[in-house]
């Protein structure tokens, strides 16, 4: 059952308002309200005596039980000594085969560098502005998905950004209406009549810098 | 309607619910076509999504898609003209953007073709495109990027003349003026201190992380 007071009914049930403040015509709503709640069975709920000497009986029925042990032998912790007996000559061709794994695979490694993201730090003076966010080819032009935060120092915004390697293009948007350029980075023409900033991430030794 | 909704599942435009649906089916045309002739795509997406997001009308962000479609066509003919039988998509998207930025197709040709290893065809692109971008004229541009190369500078010096031209504009030169220091090999420009290819690093490096852009 649903059942929706009037709002001074719950002042009333909650002890802020007396039933003689009630105006009449709420009056008996209000004297509905207080049979339900006096309804209600108050009693405390008291456990049998003999239910925590049944909880504990569960526990350690579990405990003994031999899957449990087995669990606990799989994750609890133990010293273990384990001895190699090596040839020097098995020891050399290990370590041969070590530096020709390395060769192949660092340069797997190295590409997963090159593709991993440059973090960029946008910062914006916009004093007396609400908000402000930085949108770009980087975000999908996504305004929500970048939001600057103000810094200690008065109308300086800032957020850092991870971005691919490439050229991107973006823009500043202020309290989600004025679309404005980046006044410290080079700027091409959008398309659309205004500019875009520009921000370009290249490869270098290994990872990404931006220009 | 069914083609146009297939359409619309395909590009993922209005899904993001920033392109109307009639603008996104003439994107993914111009799409098509771009792809048939080897032209990357996304770029046009993404610039129909920038257009919707800054709530440009239909039919200007639809000409804007269709004069980058241009410039991505002109990209990947100087690049092909420059020797590249089949330009890549890094290629023609910094090619595009050297062109948007103030150089004309003959020096997109001449960089992509002076850009034997240890540079990259798509770096230099960035580099000059950048260059342009910051003001210098296209000419100074060119001649900037050619002659770090063929002076033997790293790539990675390379990568930081922008900031060795930003610095000189910070210091009261124009942008014209910093890069002709630049070239001159010596620091003559106004405001300029740093020699072209000092042996300073490169700023921000170290796997990239935690850099600043400029504030």
């Amino acid at each position: 059952m649903k059942m929706e007071y009037h709002p001074l009914v719950k002042q009333l049930l909650d002890g802020e308002l007396t039933f003689a403040n009630l105006p009449p015509e709420l009056r008996a709503e209000g004297e509905q309200a207080l049979r339900w709640v006096g309804a209600i069975d108050r009693t405390p709920v008291a456990f049998p005596a003999a239910l925590d000497e049944r909880v504990m009986a569960q526990v350690r029925r579990h405990a003994k039980s031999p899957a449990g042990r087995a669990w606990r032998w799989l994750l609890g912790s133990r010293e273990i000594d384990i001895r190699f007996h090596v040839r020097p000559w098995a020891a050399l061709g290990l370590a041969a085969a070590a530096a020709v794994a390395f060769v192949v695979v660092r340069p797997r490694f190295e590409t997963a560098a090159l593709r991993a993201p440059t973090y960029v730090r946008f910062i914006f003076y916009a004093p007396g502005a609400r908000t402000v966010s930085v949108a770009g080819s980087f975000n999908q032009w996504d305004a929500a998905a970048a939001p600057l935060v103000p810094t200690a120092s008065p109308g300086v915004w800032t957020t850092t950004v991870a971005l691919p390697l490439g050229q991107h293009q973006y823009a500043f948007l202020v309290d989600g209406v004025r679309w404005v350029t980046d006044p410290t980075a080079p700027t091409v023409d959008d398309g659309f009549g205004q500019r875009n900033s520009v921000v370009a991430v290249a490869a270098q030794d290994g990872g990404g810098r931006a220009l | 309607m069914g083609v146009l909704l297939a359409v619309a599942v395909a590009s993922g435009l209005p899904a993001q619910g920033r392109v109307p649906p009639e603008v996104a089916a003439v994107v993914e045309q111009l799409a098509d076509s771009a792809a048939a002739v080897g032209l990357p795509v996304e770029p046009l997406r993404e610039k129909a999504i920038e257009g919707g997001a800054k709530g440009v009308p239909g039919e200007r962000v639809i000409a804007a898609v269709r004069s980058l479609v241009a410039r991505l066509g002109q990209a990947a003919a100087a690049a092909r003209a420059a020797g590249l039988a089949k330009p890549g998509a890094e290629v023609i998207e910094a090619g595009a953007f050297a062109l948007n930025a103030g150089l004309d197709r003959r020096e997109v040709e001449a960089l992509v073709r002076r850009s034997r290893p240890p540079y990259t065809p798509a770096a230099t692109l960035r580099v000059a495109g950048t260059l342009a971008a910051l003001g210098v004229p296209a000419v100074e541009t060119a001649q900037l990027v050619e002659q770090a190369m063929d002076a033997g500078e790293t790539p990675g010096e390379l990568l930081d003349l922008p900031q060795q031209v930003e610095r000189g504009v910070a210091r009261g030169a124009s942008p014209g003026a910093a890069a002709a220091g630049l070239g001159l090999g010596r620091a003559t420009a106004p405001g300029l201190t740093q020699p072209h290819g000092s042996p300073q690093g490169p700023q921000g490096q170290g796997q990239g992380k935690g850099q600043s852009h400029k504030p």
